[in-house]
């Protein structure tokens, strides 16, 4: 199960299981779908999903807060956050949003934006943000934070041009999370590590696949999109596309391509610490099963 | 063809008219195209606008009418405050029932904005093909706090218009919420916290057939685009809330098309021309916004059916155009032939001219314009060189251009036929030139001719006379006809005059070439003769006939080199001014008594000339120089030599010592044996001016008339 509704952000898994790779490991895979109101990790407590995606800030409160989750693969390597306001607002740094009406998402993906205030020691009126930029642009919050590939790309295709933007991303504020990775049960995992590893194995395979061959997989992913009316369109799911493959392998750089770094892992953990939303840093090799 | 275009004065008048005229016409054109282009383009926007306006105030008066429906309950539920669960559904229920265009309706409450232990109550009614069904909106799949038509109009405090979606469970009908927050009552009228929301779902579908009911020009089209540029309503049903304007303009790379949807999307209303951003052909794009959802409303129209209008006039125009250029081409050629007719007939006249054929009748050119007028120049340029190649004819070379103008203007014409007149009569003669001749090249003969002639021909038309002839070395002209000059005798006197005086000039020329030294003597009478055109119709000449020619030329015999005769008649005309040397007494054959001639030396008033005088200062030659003497006779060397002696010199005659006697007027061919101690080769000529018997022998003065340039050289030697 995807941690959010039909789209490229997913691309891979769609194309693995499309071309039959899930198949070619010895899987069989059902493609459940996410969003609003659905919740990966909860549902992999319970069972009803064997492998999710989730962002790895969520999964390492989640296994501190002891669900014994594994990760088998790090898709997305840095943050790819932002917090946009008009340019109009005058906000233009991190200290600008102070005492203003910033639309954060909450529960499983307040992590980052909380730390972000933290570390930059701001007080803000958090508006939570739904499944819409419709709180951006009615303008009942000043600023709203935004994922590059998706809501950003909203907002640039709901009429406001890059110049009338003010973008602050996460990345360059010290707030530099990666965020989506695989994961599944360590009880799944210390049960059969050749098929979750194999899962993990395909999935990149699909990534891969779906880079190479942008235009097939749009038309798998608008596909996929139609069946759960997640109401898109191309332009869009190319950008989204196109974004992945930027924060999936950074500069092109491909060895960090489906990976953990233990540094990255420590820089996450130590972060929450400090913020205290854990109090111990759970161990790196039971946390991360994936390729080394 | 390029001949054909540049040798023809039609092709060219036809071509600079038809170029001319097909510029104007191609402008008057362009401009009449361009302003009625632009009139119908202003119209048509106008009418672009008000169309777009009109069409989105309606819909909006629609949108207006649709949200007082949940607006009015809002404002009953929170004065009124409906008293009980069933009541409040009942409201409901019957806001759905009465308002056909109410698809459903709800009123969602806050966490205990309805009963205080609720932590959600949203009841729903909803049109079904049952009937009016209810619904509880507050399940634990789905949080409606979460959704924008909860969320927004909660943060906001105001209504909101949501975006337009597609109702899953009625039958994919487009649908848009109108949802207006409740508030608990608050102090001195105004609202307390937030309590919830009203909403009214509304159909879309009377929108679509609005929007799609509405003709625009023939292909042209109408379509609603929300706020942030999702399509609402478009001829392709795809595009219905999954593609935004800005989503088509990235995927299709069209930059403009993003700035048209900005533009619809923030601006009251507008008319731009849109190329080809939206349709396939170009288009013009108005629009106008509705005020209550923000929504754009779109009307594109096709260019080409906009100005088809334009465009049918304008390919009538057009049509005219080539049908006038054409009628012009006609009218061109016609003109133009007219005037080249003319123009080749005159061609073929001036060639004939060229030839020399003057007898060409342009008569039929009877035109008074421009052409007509060269006709008539050329006709009239005809007739003045007949003219002049009769007096040419008539006069030869040698008359002055004065003269021929003179005798051209003279209105009177010319009287050439024949008339008895007095003039005066001039013959000149190289003395000894026959006989020179016989040793000459005939290239020296000519150039040394063509030198002497031309200069005298020269002065003799410089004073106005008429060469009769000029036969070899000989000049017959006269002074007095065919103009009429009253100084005739003093005038042919100075002529001669100066002729001789010439004859230094060219004497020094010959020497330089090592030609021989020359001598000319003149003789001038005057007398009545007649003057006229003498000849037949092939060639004639004006000439002068009668016995004074013939005296002249007797005279002349007479005459030694370097001296001027003139009769006892010119003497009598010139007495007055004339300087003599010496009067001279002949008997001349068949006429009895003597002729006295008269040696000139000059003459002076206004015509002051005299002949530098030569120095005749003999000097005694020792020893004498050997020659032989030759008599000749008709300027032919008769009999064999006799020897002599030439005992003194001077420059211009020699004491000849001869055992044979000679007549005085004589003329002489004198070979040098011996020159002294040097041996010069040579010969002279001369006439014998005077003659003295002696016993056995006879000495004779001999006038030197011609002499090679050694013995010149010899004698002009100082002494």
């Amino acid at each position: 199960m995807p941690q959010w509704i039909s789209q490229a952000q997913f691309a891979g898994y769609m194309v693995a299981q499309e071309k039959g790779f899930y198949r070619e490991a010895g899987l069989d895979v059902t493609h459940l779908t996410g969003g609003p109101g659905k919740n990966c990790f909860a549902s992999l407590a319970a069972e009803e999903t064997t492998f999710c995606t989730g962002w790895l800030s969520t999964a390492i409160l989640q296994r501190a807060a002891g669900l014994r989750l594994v990760n088998l693969a790090q898709m997305i390597q840095r943050s790819s956050l932002l917090l946009v306001a008009k340019k109009s607002s005058g906000i233009r740094e991190p200290k600008d949003i102070e005492n203003k009406r910033v639309g954060f998402w909450v529960g499983d993906f307040d992590a980052p934006g909380l730390f972000f205030l933290k570390k930059h020691n701001l007080r803000v009126q958090v508006i939570p943000n739904y499944t819409t930029v419709t709180v951006f642009l009615t303008g009942a919050v000043d600023a709203v934070a935004a994922m590059w590939y998706n809501e950003y790309h909203t907002i640039l295709n709901c009429g406001f041009n890059p110049d009338e933007l003010s973008v602050l991303k996460f990345a360059d504020t010290g707030v530099n999370f990666p965020e989506d990775g695989v994961y599944c049960s360590e009880e799944m995992f210390e049960s059969d590590p050749a098929a979750c590893l194999a899962f993990a194995e395909a999935s990149l395979k699909g990534w891969k696949h779906a880079f190479d061959h942008p235009d097939e997989t749009i038309e798998i992913v608008m596909r996929h999109a139609r069946d759960a009316n997640t109401g898109t369109n191309v332009a869009h799911q190319r950008w989204m596309l196109a974004a992945m493959k930027d924060l999936m392998t950074p500069d092109g750089n491909d060895e960090v391509f489906g990976r953990l770094s233990e540094e990255d892992y420590r820089r996450v953990s130590e972060a929450l610490k400090e913020v205290n939303l854990i109090r111990e840093i759970p161990e790196y090799t039971k946390f991360y099963r994936g390729p080394r | 063809m390029i001949s054909w275009l540049t040798d023809s004065i039609v092709s060219k008048i036809t071509l600079l008219v038809m170029g001319g005229t097909s510029a104007v016409l191609g402008l008057v054109l362009a401009h009449s195209y361009t302003s009625s282009r632009d009139i119908i383009l202003r119209e048509s926007e106008q009418n672009a606008r008000n169309l777009t306006l009109s069409v989105a105030r309606r819909i909006e008066q629609e949108f207006r009418a649709v949200s007082k429906v949940p607006a009015g309950m809002a404002e009953y539920v929170e004065a009124q405050a409906p008293s009980s669960t069933q009541n409040l559904l009942d409201l409901i229920r019957a806001l759905v029932a009465n308002n056909p265009e109410v698809f459903g309706a709800a009123v969602a409450f806050e966490p205990g904005g309805w009963e205080k232990d609720l932590a959600a109550y949203a009841p729903y009614f909803y049109r079904t093909a049952k009937g009016i069904e209810y619904v509880q909106l507050a399940t634990p799949a789905y949080n409606y706090f979460q959704m924008d038509y909860y969320h927004i109009p909660k943060l906001l405090g105001r209504p909101l218009w949501t975006n337009p979606y597609f109702d899953e469970g009625g039958g994919n009908i487009l649908m848009v919420t109108y949802s207006v927050p409740l508030f608990w009552p608050g102090d001195k009228g105004e609202h307390g916290d937030f309590r919830g929301i009203v909403t009214a779902d509304v159909s879309l579908e009377w929108l679509t057939e609005l929007v799609e009911s509405i003709k625009v020009a023939q292909t042209g089209y109408c379509f609603i685009i929300s706020d942030t540029g999702q399509f609402v309503t478009y001829p392709n049903g795809a595009y219905i809330m999954s593609e935004s304007i800005f989503s088509i303009a990235e995927e299709q790379k069209k930059p403009r098309l993003r700035e048209i949807g900005r533009s619809m999307i923030r601006a009251g209303s507008g008319f731009e021309d849109i190329g080809d951003a939206l349709t396939e052909q170009e288009a013009f794009l108005a629009f106008a916004r509705i005020p209550s959802t923000g929504w754009a409303l779109g009307a594109v129209f096709p260019k080409h059916e906009l100005l088809a209008e334009v465009t049918s006039l304008h390919h009538q125009t057009v049509v005219w155009a080539g049908f006038s250029v054409a009628l012009l081409l006609l009218v061109s050629i016609l003109v133009a032939r007219s005037v080249a007719k003319p123009l080749l007939r005159m061609a073929d006249a001036a060639e004939k001219v060229g030839r020399g054929e003057l007898d060409i009748d342009l008569s039929d050119i009877k035109t008074t314009d421009e052409v007509g007028q060269l006709a008539r120049s050329l006709a009239h340029m005809t007739e003045g060189l007949k003219q002049r190649d009769f007096i040419r004819d008539t006069f030869g070379r040698y008359v002055t251009r004065d003269v021929v103008s003179r005798l051209l203007d003279s209105t009177d014409g010319l009287k050439l036929g024949g008339e008895s007149r007095e003039i005066t009569l001039m013959m000149s003669d190289l003395r000894g030139f026959t006989a020179l001749t016989s040793h000459m090249k005939p290239e020296d003969i000519i150039s040394f001719l063509n030198r002497y002639l031309g200069k005298m021909v020269e002065i003799l038309l410089d004073h106005r006379g008429v060469i009769d002839e000029i036969i070899g070395d000989g000049i017959l002209a006269f002074f007095g006809a065919p103009e009429p000059l009253p100084d005739h005798p003093a005038r042919a006197l100075a002529c001669a005059l100066r002729m001789q005086e010439a004859m230094k000039e060219i004497n020094a020329l010959n020497e330089a070439d090592g030609l021989a030294h020359l001598e000319m003597g003149i003789a001038i009478h005057t007398g009545t003769v007649v003057v006229g055109n003498i000849g037949s119709e092939r060639r004639s000449k004006y000439g002068a006939v009668g016995s004074a020619v013939n005296f002249t030329g007797r005279m002349e015999s007479y005459s030694t080199g370097g001296q001027v005769l003139i009769s006892q008649a010119t003497y009598d005309h010139v007495a007055d001014i004339v300087t003599v040397n010496k009067a001279i007494g002949i008997q001349m054959k068949g006429i009895p008594g003597t002729v006295t001639l008269y040696d000139v030396k000059g003459i002076g008033g206004p015509y002051n000339v005299y002949l530098s005088q030569a120095d005749e200062t003999s000097r005694p030659l020792v020893p004498p120089i050997d020659v032989t003497v030759w008599r000749l006779v008709e300027k032919t060397v008769q009999g064999t030599g006799v020897p002599a002696l030439i005992t003194h010199a001077s420059q211009t005659s020699v004491v000849v010592n001869l055992c044979e006697p000679v007549e005085q007027w004589e003329d002489l061919r004198i070979r040098l044996e011996t020159l002294g101690t040097e041996s010069i080769e040579g010969e002279l000529y001369g006439k014998v001016v005077s003659a003295e018997r002696h016993l056995d022998s006879c000495t004779a003065v001999v006038r030197l008339t011609s002499m090679s340039p050694h013995v010149h050289q010899y004698l002009t030697k100082p002494a």
